[in-house]
């Protein structure tokens, strides 16, 4: 009950008093809370290895550049691409410098060219001689409508790595492939049923029709395309058709070639480690994810450049991308630029990735450090970093696209759907099975080109 | 104001002043409007626009709705949650009331044990179980082929479940998951139904299935109406689990495109946020629609 004097209060109870007090105080105290200052050059970056290996070269910036320091942060990697991209549409808090992933720095391209919320490196890469210093197809992820938006952070090529235990075992010369068909025809015997139930229980390649990133790979370096120069799609491509036609050969049928072996599950790797797969595409992030996650297959793997799809063609693909962007929000570009250049260009940083998870700098200068040239005991003594350079220039370019995904998943749908067709109407060669691919191509471009019509402010 | 010692104070309403009660519901009211209303009404404008960011927007009228309807994508989506619905409540729910059903038979021992059983599922989240069920239906070395190869020699322990059955694993997936839920709702109404009509129709000569059909499910029909909109209204918003058991995607050929899975893709994945708004709103008026038609058939049942 309250006092006679304060009884004009009396139509909210006591507590009700002391929860609209404790209400009104904490609601004061938040909105006259000091705001934080921003220290330093934020930094946001998506991956904890990429941060491990950054924070050294961070500290000695920071020590060097005092009234400039850097704020390293690692962010989960959805929750950096919302907050970036709530950044560059609506003018939320963004970092000075973002570290974005291929997928996720293209749909930063969706809108009109002066909305990117990525500075233009163009001028500044030309005039500064990084053109040159850096691994030419690296540039393409971060190019769009001819304007350059990141520093490459990798080249990722990629090779072909096979189980030389069984190989040898089985005495068959590798040296002998350089064609997907000769790497078909000689390893042929090694496809076994073990268990005599009738079915084949080891398989020569891991891949499937499922599998985007193993679909993709392979249109590149087979000179198939997703979109063209003018970042326009191009799904219907001879090209893309014929290479449809043909993985789908690897797929299906009773005398199919590839299995499905997951890259990044348990039941894949044991795949791997029983040998139920012999060979396995491996781009060179995946060498250091193999190293921590399948010691068991330590020197019992060898590499090779990727079979090419006729003599003389393509030994390598590529898979995965990574830039380093200075954003419009940063209130001074040139420290932000200056550190950019001082951490992806380090001979400490390409030495850093090489050696803790396998990446290889696009750095040319840096290629005739001695950490890549060193024999790698994982991968039977083979030097790993020599036969990722000797890829690295002829890595295939892919033009960026906010639509990248959405095209690589018709590519997939279209593969799927060519699979169900050869099993169903059992048909398992590239001629029979091409006219079906092109149909289903051109469902995938129609729809492509639908939605990515609707984009008002792409092309203005 | 004067009590006596056994009866409560009486407080005559018009001692409080009248904007009292909005008073005290303001604190709800400020919420609900800041981060319910406010976007609510911003969604709407945005489907009808076209954007890029506040800077960079367009009116486009009715444009995202007419691409929607002409959407082949859409309505795969929307073909799929219907399907899922009726995986939901043609089969989900009627082995949910078997179960009550058996369950709720006096006779039966470690009866408390079973219901726990068959509800603990429904503790663990969506994303758990769309992991759980990855790999339950993996090829060789998951649960389902292994068993099946072991079982039958002839099963191909290559099948690929979430290939070319997604539906069919996604319904099963939440169907371990939410039958447990839709027991417990059943238990309840099942023990309100008075023992003693069920008995009088006993020694009245009616069989287990005439008791069933005249005497428990009218006496369940209210809460069994509820369980049946709450269930289109969890398939329509069917996201997380397809989302994580098809690793991050719809599946091939997009066999696992739900509506809000359609929608996170376009707003998210694409950008393309005003349509992302319209199919947002389209399922809303959809769930209400079935909200208003459920709600008139249980009034007119009433």
């Amino acid at each position: 009950m309250f006092p006679k004097r304060f009884a004009k209060l009396s139509f909210l109870s006591p507590g009700a008093w002391v929860i609209l007090l404790v209400a009104v105080l904490s609601s004061l105290l938040v909105a006259l809370a000091p705001v934080k200052p921003r220290e330093g050059m934020p930094l946001w970056v998506f991956d904890q290895n990429h941060a491990r290996t950054y924070t050294p070269i961070v500290q000695d910036w920071n020590q060097t550049h005092p009234d400039r320091p850097v704020d390293l942060k690692l962010i989960q990697f959805y929750a950096l691409e919302r907050r970036m991209l709530s950044g560059f549409m609506s003018g939320t808090p963004v970092a000075d410098l973002i570290e974005a992933e291929r997928m996720v720095a293209a749909r930063s391209f969706a809108g009109p060219l002066d909305r990117v919320g990525f500075v233009d490196l163009t001028d500044r890469l030309k005039a500064e001689g990084l053109m040159e210093q850096i691994n030419a197809p690296s540039f393409t992820l971060w190019t769009s409508r001819g304007r350059i938006f990141g520093l490459p952070h990798d080249v990722h090529p990629v090779l072909l790595a096979y189980r030389a235990d069984l190989v040898e075992a089985a005495g068959i010369d590798m040296n002998q492939v350089e064609t997907w068909d000769d790497f078909f025809r000689l390893l042929r015997p090694l496809m076994q049923d073990f268990d005599g139930d009738g079915r084949t229980d080891r398989y020569l390649l891991g891949g499937w029709s499922t599998n985007g990133p193993f679909a993709e790979m392979l249109l590149l370096q087979a000179g198939g395309r997703l979109f063209d120069e003018q970042e326009q799609p191009c799904l219907t491509l001879e090209r893309n058709v014929e290479v449809l036609a043909t993985l789908t050969t690897w797929f299906a049928g009773p005398k199919r070639m590839c299995t499905e072996a997951p890259e990044f599950s348990a039941s894949g790797h044991r795949m791997r480690l029983e040998g139920v797969v012999v060979a396995s595409l491996i781009p060179d992030w995946m060498t250091g994810q193999w190293k921590r996650e399948l010691p068991g297959l330590s020197g019992k793997l060898k590499l090779l450049p990727v079979p090419a799809w006729e003599k003389g063609g393509r030994r390598t693909t590529v898979w995965g991308g990574t830039m380093l962007g200075v954003t419009r929000a940063a209130p001074d570009f040139e420290a932000a630029w200056a550190f950019a250049k001082r951490l992806y260009l380090a001979p400490e940083l390409a030495d850093a990735l090489f050696e803790g998870v396998g990446i290889l700098t696009p750095v040319k200068t840096h290629w005739s450090r001695p950490v890549f040239h060193r024999p790698d005991p994982f991968f039977s003594g083979q030097p790993l970093g020599t036969l990722l350079i000797e890829q690295a220039p002829h890595v295939p370019a892919r033009p960026a696209s906010p639509y990248g995904g959405l095209a690589l998943d018709k590519l997939v749908a279209a593969l799927v759907a060519l699979h169900g067709y050869a099993d169903r109407e059992r048909r398992y060669t590239v001629e029979e099975l091409k006219p079906e691919a092109l149909r289903l191509l051109k469902i995938g471009q129609v729809e492509l080109e639908r939605q990515i019509s609707r984009n008002r402010f792409l092309h203005r | 104001m004067r009590t006596s010692r056994h009866a409560l104070p009486r407080v005559s309403i018009r001692a409080f002043p009248a904007w009292a009660p909005w008073f005290f519901i303001a604190p709800f009211l400020a919420v609900f409007c800041v981060f319910t209303l406010w976007p609510l009404g911003r969604s709407l404008v945005l489907s009808f626009q076209q954007t890029y960011g506040p800077g960079t927007t367009e009116f486009v009228g009715f444009d995202n709705f007419e691409f929607m309807l002409r959407d082949p994508l859409f309505w795969k989506a929307a073909r799929n949650t219907a399907l899922f619905t009726c995986g939901s409540i043609f089969l989900q729910l009627p082995l949910a009331l078997g179960l009550a059903l058996l369950l709720n038979r006096s006779g039966i021992r470690g009866r408390a044990f079973f219901r726990l059983v068959f509800f603990s599922p429904s503790l663990v989240g969506l994303v758990f179980v769309g992991m759980l069920f990855a790999l339950v239906f993996e090829k060789r070395t998951g649960l389902v082929n292994y068993t099946l190869h072991a079982l039958i020699a002839s099963f191909d322990p290559e099948f690929a479940w979430l290939q070319n059955y997604v539906l069919i694993s996604l319904i099963l997936a939440a169907l371990w998951l939410y039958i447990g839920l839709n027991m417990v709702y059943f238990l309840a109404a099942l023990q309100s139904v008075s023992r003693d009509l069920v008995e009088a129709a006993s020694i009245d000569g009616a069989n287990a299935w005439q008791r069933f059909r005249h005497i428990v499910l009218p006496e369940i029909l209210p809460v069994a109406g509820l369980v049946v909109l709450m269930s289109i209204i969890g398939s329509f918003q069917l996201f997380e689990l397809p989302w994580v058991l098809l690793n991050n995607t719809a599946g091939p050929d997009n066999r696992g495109l739900t509506l809000v899975m359609y929608l996170y893709q376009t707003g998210f994945l694409t950008g393309d946020l005003g349509y992302a708004s319209a199919v947002g709103w389209v399922i809303a008026l959809a769930l209400a629609g079935i909200a208003l038609l459920h709600r008139r058939t249980m009034r007119r049942r009433e």
